[in-house]
């Protein structure tokens, strides 16, 4: 099996970036292979790439469910245990209860969006990644893996295009 | 007469005055958001050293004093139990809400003048609600059993009574505190990774900590993006509850002045009104006193925010009638009583002072487009509106506590050590938001670049107009 390696090619804009990403699929580099940083969101059709998943809006929903569970615990079951006489009210009054179930579900749903989004991106992670300081610059990224063999023509093919450099992407601290 | 037609047309470059029409690289506004944050003048420690000393003084010690010698050394007494302390946690759960509407509400409608300031207004929930949480703590005496409000099986037997609005009000205010610092955090993370790449020393270990590892590839902005659309729609019933809720704890009492159904959006339409007048305040100040503002908050943002202000006034306007009308025509005599009471009792200068700042003065400026991009105009109606809507909130809580259905109780409420409580709650804001400009970025560069590239000028016929492409 050919030995692989990772390069990195800095665009300027979105367009060569666009056209890079087209080249290298061209070239036998699946999608699969290539990444894209950058320090604004660059929507896949921009680049052309495919979608991307994500698990966020699933894990906001079932911490909805979490949530008006938990709501519907505190103000329908909880009061049977510790029974509170309110002015003629009945023990578990629906009009009240839908208050505490619906702060429940919405803390439930955002606490885990926002958790969801730790979890799908592996944050915190502070071990060493390829990277450079210029893509919060504004700067465009094609992360990529070749066969070692087809280095020298991808960096041309891409040079070509508009890259502003194609080196070996190398792990740095953040 | 095409001459006149002519005249209206804008050239390209009168677009530029637009800060989405008038980009710069990337890296120069990077550098520009990090000078703002390091830069720090003498003045501004003078500033900030003397609200330390406020905060030292009027917060905790006169908490510490009010805790050492108990809750009788505040005025509130029977028949006002609630005082200044319930005046201060509206007032600031108030304030909290221009940062939600601002940022979240904003982003749903796509209104593209929200880009520079969100993070600025989003600041103002979290410590805002810091300051409402704090005077809930003061309020309630013995501070120290305030896991009393929390649901867990214990020896007392004692449960929280989830049907009341004061347990809803816990719930709610837990929430939105949450909910808003989550929602500031996120589009943060991105501005956080872009001061990590810049910066040295102790900088960098602090925004290396907090970016997490971003770097900003496809999954990670998918992620936040995703999670920061499911934000901006969810926080909003969020917000709108909260105030709700908080009119609730007097709405839901058959009192004189508070027993109404309309109280709901009143509470909210007032949290707006003061909360966007505040945001207006804190972007005069920010542009005035930090470094590059000027090139992100322009007087365009002014110009809506003062538009935002007058809609929101004539809008609180309009709920305050509504309530009023509906009260006095119910002809329940302690209700007129107390209506006669707020307008020719001994604070009845507050109730038309209220009004005037309220309603009379931005309806009177606010119209006129050269006013409202004033920056010191702004500031000074917004100054007077908070000033009016502090006085809204002491006419609902303790002058309208005075009158009740049993006039041998009636008696005007003193206030004693909440009043420095008070000042010690604004200074703590105030410290607060200084103390975060120096570290957190309060411009999100990474949105004001996203909304640049959307924008472009296109030509409709002989006229040149603003287009704004839709990236998401």
């Amino acid at each position: 099996m050919d030995e692989m390696k990772t390069l990195l090619a800095l665009f300027e804009d979105i367009d060569p970036a666009a056209d890079a990403v087209e080249k290298l699929r061209d070239m036998g580099i699946t999608n699969e292979q290539i990444n894209i940083v950058s320090g604004i969101p660059v929507t896949e059709p921009m680049l052309g790439r495919p979608h991307q998943w994500t698990n966020v809006p699933r894990l906001a929903l079932g911490g909805a469910l979490a949530g008006f569970l938990i709501g519907l615990f505190l103000a329908v079951v909880t009061p049977l245990s510790y029974p509170i006489d309110v002015g003629g009210q009945p023990l578990i009054p629906v009009p009240p209860s839908i208050v505490v179930i619906f702060e429940m579900t919405m803390l439930g749903m955002l606490v885990s969006t926002f958790l969801g989004v730790f979890l799908d991106s592996q944050f915190p992670s502070y071990k060493p990644k390829e990277y450079i300081p210029e893509i919060s610059d504004g700067k465009i990224a094609v992360f990529f893996s070749c066969p070692q063999e087809e280095e020298g023509s991808i960096i041309s093919a891409l040079r070509i295009i508009g890259a502003k450099s194609v080196e070996p992407a190398e792990a740095q601290q953040l | 007469m095409p001459e006149m037609v002519n005249s209206k047309i804008k050239t390209p470059d009168e677009f530029s005055e637009h800060l989405m029409f008038d980009p710069l690289p990337r890296g120069v506004m990077n550098d520009m958001v990090m000078e703002s944050m390091q830069t720090t003048s003498w003045k501004f420690w003078v500033v900030a050293g003397f609200m330390g000393v406020i905060v030292l003084v009027c917060l905790f010690g006169a908490w510490g004093y009010l805790i050492n010698e108990g809750l009788g050394v505040a005025g509130v007494n029977r028949p006002v139990y609630w005082g200044i302390f319930l005046v201060n946690t509206v007032f600031w759960i108030g304030i909290s809400h221009a940062g939600t509407f601002v940022s979240a509400l904003l982003r749903v409608f796509k209104a593209e003048f929200r880009r520079p300031f969100t993070r600025a207004a989003e600041l103002m929930t979290t410590f805002g609600l810091v300051q409402a949480g704090l005077s809930i703590f003061m309020h309630m005496g013995r501070v120290w059993l305030f896991y009393f409000l929390a649901p867990y099986p214990n020896e007392r037997g004692l449960w929280p009574n989830f049907h009341s609005p004061l347990s809803w009000d816990f719930l709610a205010i837990t929430t939105y505190l949450l909910a808003s610092t989550m929602y500031l955090f996120l589009p943060l993370i991105p501005d956080l990774a872009m001061a990590r790449d810049r910066s040295k020393g102790w900088r960098k270990k602090l925004y290396r900590t907090l970016a997490l590892g971003f770097r900003g590839t496809e999954g990670e902005w998918t992620h936040l993006r995703t999670a920061m659309n499911i934000f901006a729609f969810a926080i909003l019933p969020v917000m709108f509850s909260v105030h709700t809720i908080v009119s609730w704890d007097f709405a839901a009492a058959m009192r004189p002045g508070w027993s109404s159904t309309i109280f709901g959006p009143y509470f909210v339409i007032g949290a707006l009104q003061s909360g966007i007048a505040a945001v207006a305040m804190v972007l005069v100040i920010v542009r005035a006193t930090m470094k590059n503002m000027k090139y992100f908050i322009r007087p365009e943002v002014f110009d809506s925010m003062g538009k935002l202000m007058l809609i929101i006034s004539m809008s609180w306007a309009y709920f305050f009638f509504n309530d009023y009308l509906v009260q006095w025509y119910n002809g329940d005599k302690f209700t007129d009583i107390l209506l006669h009471f707020h307008e020719s009792g001994p604070l009845g200068w507050m109730w038309f002072m209220m009004l005037i700042f309220n309603v009379a003065i931005p309806w009177a400026l606010l119209w006129n487009k050269k006013i409202r991009r004033n920056p010191t105009i702004l500031f000074t109606v917004g100054l007077l509106i908070n000033i009016a809507m502090y006085i809204e909130r002491y006419v609902i809580v303790p002058i309208s506590l005075t009158i009740n259905r049993m006039p041998f109780t009636w008696r005007m409420y003193k206030p004693g050590v909440e009043v420095w409580l008070s000042l010690g709650t604004l200074a703590f804001f105030i410290l607060l938001y200084m103390l975060a400009s120096r570290i957190v970025p309060l411009v999100p560069v990474w949105e004001v670049q996203e909304g640049q590239m959307a924008h472009s000028l296109r030509k409709v016929g002989k006229a040149t107009v603003p287009a704004v492409s839709e990236l998401e």
